[in-house]
């Protein structure tokens, strides 16, 4: 029908108008908006007729739309009935009864938590987010609201205070995990000599080898040394030292303010209140910590 | 009814899920068999336009992932036309896509397999186009294609379980979702897989002896 070289151009040519309407509405602040910054994308999708909107549509809607995780033990992960539950879920549940509307439980698969956000599919994501630099161009943050944290840990006779304190020990991390790279920076900057580094494939590897004495002590996050303490009672392990405290935050549209300070208020609330406390008894089986203000 | 995760209770949340595999296969058939026929019609049409059109067509959703098409359909249509599909709009759109690029293409491939002289004696007969499509052309085609197409109806049905990234509980979804918690994978997995081949393989048995049957009848 045509020139063989003449349909690979037309493919060509397609799949690059293809590419460049998607890169375009991906990257480029909307032409109109006079403020060019990245924020624009997220304030000119559709479904927010005007930015900052959202907590008077939310109470006009009489329901809030809250992304959660659900395959994310204990922050969210489903039970036996197939409904999930978790931490993160208790928090949706509290935020929603503190502003006095219906909850929409959103599960979402973690790659896909801020799309969500940004297509006005949810109005908020509580879904185990911490905040880094790049997230915080596209979105707003509320102030942390659960703990996630990386730390040394191993046997309550070790006594390691700090990186110095390694000395001579053999510590277990998974490879290529945040720990690792925080271990490995401190370990370096500090200028700590004679420790034996040993890398597994992950973190549940990491566990056993602390369990099973390969390692004296392990670097992980406190999610799995919890669930570890609780298995092994009689090792009894502790948390050494905090290597990087990195909490989880609310993630809401960039410009939504007013649902900003009204969230942060709940929040506020339901630490004072203790509630946030017990849930991270309940689901972390630990205190909720020295979580950071803001 | 238990906290705990048995056997029994990972198989029938498995079973639940199945739902919504069967229901997301079943509009990529219909859906897909449809449109694909309309393009396979265009794609061997006299008409230069009608087949450069289905050229495009096909050739754009052959030629990417089922992924990116679910998530253009429901994300990118989002942002470039402002319109939020549901889940379900957005997932019949892209399968629909996908399914009936490639139907159309195995369809036109059996329609081309013909021999020349099938069109040349039924234009003798004085049979006007449809006519001959109708009579002569497409039941010896139908024939020839059963394979391929139920070959890649399998395909589809496992394809499904991609529409997990915009929010469906398939059994794929639901499956890794009872393995985060039991952390059984091996028994998890392996219930989704006989879920999975009890889809698919009755599916191929059939167009067996479907394709018996009219090899019996020629």
């Amino acid at each position: 029908m045509f020139p063989k070289k003449f349909r690979t151009a037309i493919v060509l040519f397609f799949a690059s108008l293809f590419l460049a309407v998607g890169v375009n509405a991906c990257s480029t602040p909307s032409v109109k908006s006079v403020k060019v910054d990245t924020s624009a994308v997220a304030l000119n999708l559709p479904g927010a007729p005007s930015p900052g909107t959202a907590l008077e549509e939310i109470v006009k809607r009489g329901e809030i739309k809250i992304a959660v995780p659900d395959d994310f033990p204990p922050f969210g992960s489903i039970g036996a009935d197939m409904n999930v539950r978790g931490y993160d879920i208790d928090v949706a549940n509290q935020v929603a009864k503190a502003m006095g509307v219906k909850l929409d439980l959103i599960p979402v698969i973690g790659n896909y938590r801020i799309p969500f956000l940004q297509t006005n599919r949810v109005d908020l994501v509580i879904s185990s987010l911490g905040k880094n630099k790049d997230r915080e161009k596209i979105i707003s943050f509320s102030i942390p609201y659960a703990p996630f944290y990386s730390g040394i840990y191993g046997s309550e006779t070790l006594a390691a205070k700090s990186y110095a304190d390694l000395q001579g020990k053999t510590v277990g991390v998974a490879q290529g995990s945040l720990e690792d790279l925080e271990l490995a920076k401190n370990l370096t900057e500090g200028n700590v000599q004679n420790v034996t580094v040993k890398r597994f494939a992950n973190n549940s590897l990491t566990a056993s080898a602390l369990v099973s004495g390969q390692v004296e002590l392990i670097a992980t996050g406190n999610v799995v040394a919890n669930k570890l303490i609780k298995d092994n009672p009689d090792q009894r392990i502790k948390n050494q030292f905090v290597m990087k405290n990195s909490p989880c935050y609310v993630g809401l549209r960039k410009g939504d303010t007013k649902l900003q300070d009204k969230v942060n208020e709940i929040l506020k609330t339901l630490r004072q209140d203790g509630e946030l406390d017990k849930f991270a008894q309940k689901w972390f089986g630990e205190p909720l910590g020295d979580l950071p203000a803001a | 009814m238990g906290d705990e995760f048995t056997v029994w209770r990972i198989f029938v949340n498995l079973l639940v899920a199945t739902k919504w595999t069967i229901i997301l296969s079943i509009i990529a058939f219909v859906f897909g068999g449809i449109v694909g026929f309309l393009v396979m019609l265009m794609r061997i049409s006299p008409l230069k336009p009608l087949r450069f059109l289905s050229w495009i067509y096909v050739e754009f959703f052959e030629g990417t992932p089922l992924l990116l098409q679910l998530f253009l359909a429901f994300f990118g249509i989002s942002v470039v036309f402002g319109v939020n599909l549901s889940p379900l709009a957005a997932a019949t759109l892209a399968l629909t896509a996908f399914t009936s690029s490639f139907l159309a293409d195995i369809w036109r491939g059996a329609v081309e397999a013909l021999p020349k002289g099938q069109w040349e004696a039924s234009s003798a007969l004085g049979f006007g186009y449809f006519k001959k499509l109708r009579y002569i052309i497409l039941p010896q085609a139908v024939k020839l294609s059963i394979a391929p197409t139920v070959g890649f109806l399998v395909q589809v049905i496992k394809g499904t379980s991609l529409a997990s990234v915009i929010g469906f509980t398939e059994v794929t979804r639901a499956a890794s979702q009872i393995n985060n918690v039991t952390l059984q994978s091996l028994l998890v997995f392996a219930i989704a897989g006989a879920i999975y081949f009890l889809l698919c393989y009755p599916l191929s048995v059939w167009s067996q002896q479907v394709e018996q049957r009219l090899n019996q009848q020629a």
